[in-house]
């Protein structure tokens, strides 16, 4: 007995300190589960000023465009950009989206129409960042062969017995040139639908795009249409700004958030399919020097 | 003549591309980390300026000779996070927990409490959402012990003073981790705040552990069957924290965190002082770490640092942070009853914000929580925190008593002299006991004289695989002298071991007294212990207790250090034997360790162990005068 009522009162001093210790970390935990539901954007994270109050005005150069635009311009039903426009818009708790079109030219040479930004599809390039500001990557995006089905670029040999297409003012047509020099004349589309018809009508034998876009293509195309190759490039996506834009920070911050809770890849894998998520391990790759 | 017009024309022709690739981003990398580190010092800043400055400059907001759009600089770095993450808890020394239990609670706690509270308080206050203020608080609160060499060269590393404040970084960084797990989890994993907070939690007790219970169990069966090379015992190492830092990414959580509790289960199984935690130091030092580092330059932008904004945010969190760890001091210095001195101490220890503080800070700026101004104010934080801590300790590290004694455990340093390699196993097992409650390190030495130097390397490696099959992280050497003592004598002075154990195959043939061992217990500080027999396996450790050893007094250190190694080596199963004769040696069994105080007399005359059994004379330097009066 003697032994034991030191160790009792030992005992009653431990369980008097627990209600405390145990009240500050129900305290901690509490906080911490507050904490877990506010998944809006934060002045920490930088702040959004849109050009017309409540709305954000994003400006693309075709509607639709498989995967990315869907529907009509007075009429979105979807599509990857769009839905990363509604997205952006939610987290800086803007109201509304409102889509603005501009041809993809003048929209890389700083020509947004008045948007707050630009999905469509944009490689960052030191000539456009003169005129533009660029957020951080949403999409790491290798340029990707897209032939007929039939048409096979195993290498660089091969894939400049071709004839290639390009959008004109994209990354694309320069990269062919000093890459793949082709054989025949780079022939230089307007638009990427445009050129699409001319490879389907054999008018072309390939062209480049971005990956995303040319595996959504290839698999809507019902066979006749292949990613048949991607060439060693660590070329992205991002979203454009007006040059110096304030907003640029909280755009940065808003893709960052997307990349690492999953949202870009889960609207990458509803809107463009999931072959596109992993395109880049299971398309062949063209060796090149470059 | 040389027409040099002639020459000119094709040298026109020749083209200069501008340097791009993997080699050339390497080069500037190793450039900066070369060039950085000595030119801040030189202006007595630390080194870590100098990395960070440098990634500046060859960042895209300076030179751009690495740009934005570049990959392998960012991963690269994000694997120099985990790893300075599993430096981090890894070398922290988890024996002063233990030793300063209370004084490190009350400091942790408040260090960590303040800070936290007046970082989370401003956060809000600035309409920040709960995770971005949360977050702000732990990252302030949390602190990194970079001006701790400065303390240890001062020979203040045993102060109380300076161990609490190193064993509350234990506590302030894995509560800064978990609450960076709880904030960066809610961002990351989707769904209802009780099913985040359920997700959260299942997925730190998980990580938990597997960090602290199975891996270490894991790594250290690795070590022994695979463990022989040096570079396996490293990249198993490395795989442990990778292993964990993906573990917690599947399970919602960032890898830091996982690298971090990976740190802490391997702690004891890769001792501060021993070969692989050089390895890990090397390579950390000489290449993951710098690169995080400069990646993390590279956010550095000085057009925004110098904005209002960032100044104001530098500002408040210079004042949380520095504030916070001073009331922290003060509140201490009362409750524990320290000095000024000591107080300032544990305040230029805590100061410096670096490793823990940029982790939860760039995790932030990943999960798109902080913006880059921020990320900017902190680094300013960083810049001032570790300039102050500097001031503060170079100051005081002069006012501040060295200590004495070197309060150290028996196990903190050991050393295994052996003659005959035949010996190492239950050297090196009976050491790996000894040393584990320190986490210290086991040396192992073995004699060699000047003409056999080649004939021993066998051996050498005999000697090193039996270190290895006894769990330990040991890299034994050659000890080349012609006399075992004397070469010893010099190693001891050199190394400072905690315990010196002397291996000696019988006793018959050369007694205990009158050995190798006795005449380096005469003329060493530390403590000897004689290893007589060679057992293959250690069961039941019998005590000797002896009615001479309990009537000298002057021999209490001996009688006390073999109670000590007793309880290290058998833990519960050890038995307390009175003896009258020196017959005991005789009736031990295999698995049966005797451990006797030499200052009994019947050791003196004691015949070797049977087989499979060993015994340990513990000696003293107060011994030999015993004996002599004994004789």
């Amino acid at each position: 007995m003697g032994n034991g009522a030191p160790a009792r009162h030992s005992g009653d001093r431990t369980l008097s300190r627990r209600p405390p210790a145990r009240i500050a970390c129900t305290l901690l935990a509490t906080l911490l589960l507050v904490a877990c539901s506010d998944r809006t954007s934060s002045p920490a994270a930088g702040v959004f000023t849109p050009g017309t109050p409540g709305v954000l005005t994003v400006v693309t150069s075709q509607i639709p465009t498989k995967g990315f635009w869907e529907g009509t311009p007075s009429h979105l039903t979807g599509g990857f950009e769009y839905e990363l426009a509604r997205n952006l818009a939610q987290r800086f708790g803007l109201g509304s989206v409102r889509v603005r079109i501009e041809n993809f030219n003048r929209v890389v040479h700083g020509q947004l129409n008045g948007a707050d930004i630009a999905l469509d599809l944009i490689t960052p390039t030191s000539e456009r960042a003169q005129s533009l500001s660029f957020s951080v990557p949403y999409l790491t995006s290798p340029p990707t062969v897209l032939v007929r089905t039939g048409t096979a670029v195993p290498d660089l040999a091969t894939a400049r017995t071709l004839r290639w297409g390009a959008v004109r003012g994209t990354t694309f047509a320069g990269l062919i040139d000093q890459v793949i020099h082709p054989d025949a004349n780079l022939r230089l589309f307007r638009a990427t639908a445009g050129m699409l018809t001319a490879l389907e009508e054999r008018k072309i034998d390939a062209v480049l795009l971005d990956m995303p876009l040319a595996v959504v293509t290839a698999t809507r195309s019902r066979g006749r249409l292949d990613a048949a190759g991607q060439l060693p490039s660590t070329e992205t996506i991002a979203a454009a700004l007006p040059k110096n834009s304030a907003n640029q920070q909280a755009v940065n911050s808003a893709i960052r958030a997307f990349t690492a809770d999953g949202t870009i890849n889960d609207l990458l894998k509803m809107w463009v399919g999931s072959a596109a998520a992993d395109a880049e391990k299971s398309i062949p790759l063209i060796q090149s020097t470059r | 003549m040389i027409d040099i017009h002639r020459l000119a024309l094709p040298i026109a022709d020749v083209t200069i591309k501008s340097p791009t690739g993997p080699a050339w981003e390497f080069f500037v990398l190793f450039l900066v980390v070369i060039i950085g580190p000595p030119l801040l010092e030189h202006a007595r800043l630390p080194g870590i300026i100098g990395l960070l400055l440098g990634g500046y400059v060859i960042g895209p907001n300076g030179l751009n000779l690495i740009g934005a759009g570049n990959t392998t600089v960012p991963a690269l770095g994000q694997v120099g996070l985990l790893y300075l993450m599993f430096v981090a808890g890894v070398e922290l020394d988890l024996a002063l927990l233990r030793v300063h239990r209370r004084a490190v609670l009350i400091f942790g706690v408040v260090t960590f409490a303040i800070p936290m509270l007046l970082g989370s308080t401003i956060g809000f206050s600035m309409s920040w959402g709960a995770p971005a203020a949360l977050l702000l608080g732990a990252l302030l609160a949390s602190h990194t012990l970079l001006v701790y060499p400065t303390v240890r060269k001062a020979g203040l590393s045993t102060h109380a003073a300076v161990a609490t404040a190193v064993g509350a970084t234990v506590l302030t960084d894995t509560a800064s981790l978990v609450v960076l797990a709880a904030v960066s989890g809610s961002q990351v994993v989707g769904g209802s705040a009780a099913s985040i907070g359920i997700q959260i939690a299942f997925g730190l007790i998980v990580l938990v552990v597997f960090c602290l219970v199975i891996l270490p169990q894991l790594v250290r069966l690795a070590f022994r069957h695979l463990g022989t090379d040096r570079i396996v015992r490293y990249l198993l190492a490395i795989a442990s924290f990778l292993a964990a830092a993906t573990l917690a990414g599947s399970l919602g959580i960032e890898g830091i965190v996982g690298a971090f509790f990976a740190g802490l289960g391997l702690n004891r199984l890769v001792p501060n002082e021993g070969p692989l935690m050089d390895r890990i130091d090397f390579f950390g030092s000489a290449v993951f770490v710098p690169i995080f580092l400069v990646s993390v330059g590279m956010l550095l932008q000085p057009s925004v640092m110098v904005q209002g904004e960032t100044l104001k945010l530098a500002a408040l969190f210079i004042a949380a942070s520095v504030g916070g760890k001073t009331l922290a001091a003060i509140i201490s210095k009362g409750a524990l009853h320290l000095t000024s001195n000591e107080a300032a101490l544990m305040l230029g220890l805590t100061v410096p914000q670096a490793a823990a503080t940029l982790a939860a800070t760039v995790i932030g700026f990943n999960i798109g929580l902080f913006d880059q101004s921020v990320v900017n104010a902190v680094l300013v934080l960083i810049l001032v925190s570790i300039v102050t801590a500097t001031l503060i300790v170079e100051r005081v590290k002069v006012r501040v008593p060295v200590p004495r004694h070197e309060s150290r455990g028996v196990g903190t340093r050991i050393l295994v002299a052996l003659e005959d390699p035949g010996q190492a196993p239950i050297g090196f097992a009976l050491g790996a006991r000894i040393a584990a409650p320190d986490s210290g390190v086991v040396r192992g030495l073995l004699a060699c004289p000047p003409a056999e130097t080649r004939l021993r390397e066998p051996s050498l490696a005999e000697l090193r695989k039996a270190g290895y099959a006894a769990g330990l992280d040991t890299d034994p050497a050659l000890l080349v002298n012609s006399s075992l003592a004397e070469g010893l004598i010099n190693v001891v002075a050199a190394q400072e071991p905690s315990l010196v154990m002397v291996g000696q195959r019988s006793i018959t043939t050369a007694p205990a007294f009158g050995s190798a061992g006795e005449a380096v217990a005469a003329a060493i500080p530390s403590p000897v212990v004689i290893v007589i027999g060679e057992a293959t396996r250690i069961g039941e450790v019998v005590l000797i207790q002896t009615e001479v050893a309990r009537a000298e007094a002057q021999s209490d250190k001996a009688v006390d250090l073999a109670g000590e190694l007793a309880t290290r080596i058998g833990g519960k199963n050890v038995t307390a034997r009175q003896i009258t004769g020196s017959a005991f040696v005789n009736s031990l069994r295999p698995g049966q360790v005797c451990i006797a105080p030499g200052n009994s007399w019947q050791v003196f005359v004691a015949s070797d162990p049977p087989p499979g059994a060993a015994l340990m004379i513990v000696l003293d330097q107060s011994l030999p005068r015993i004996f002599a009066e004994t004789r």
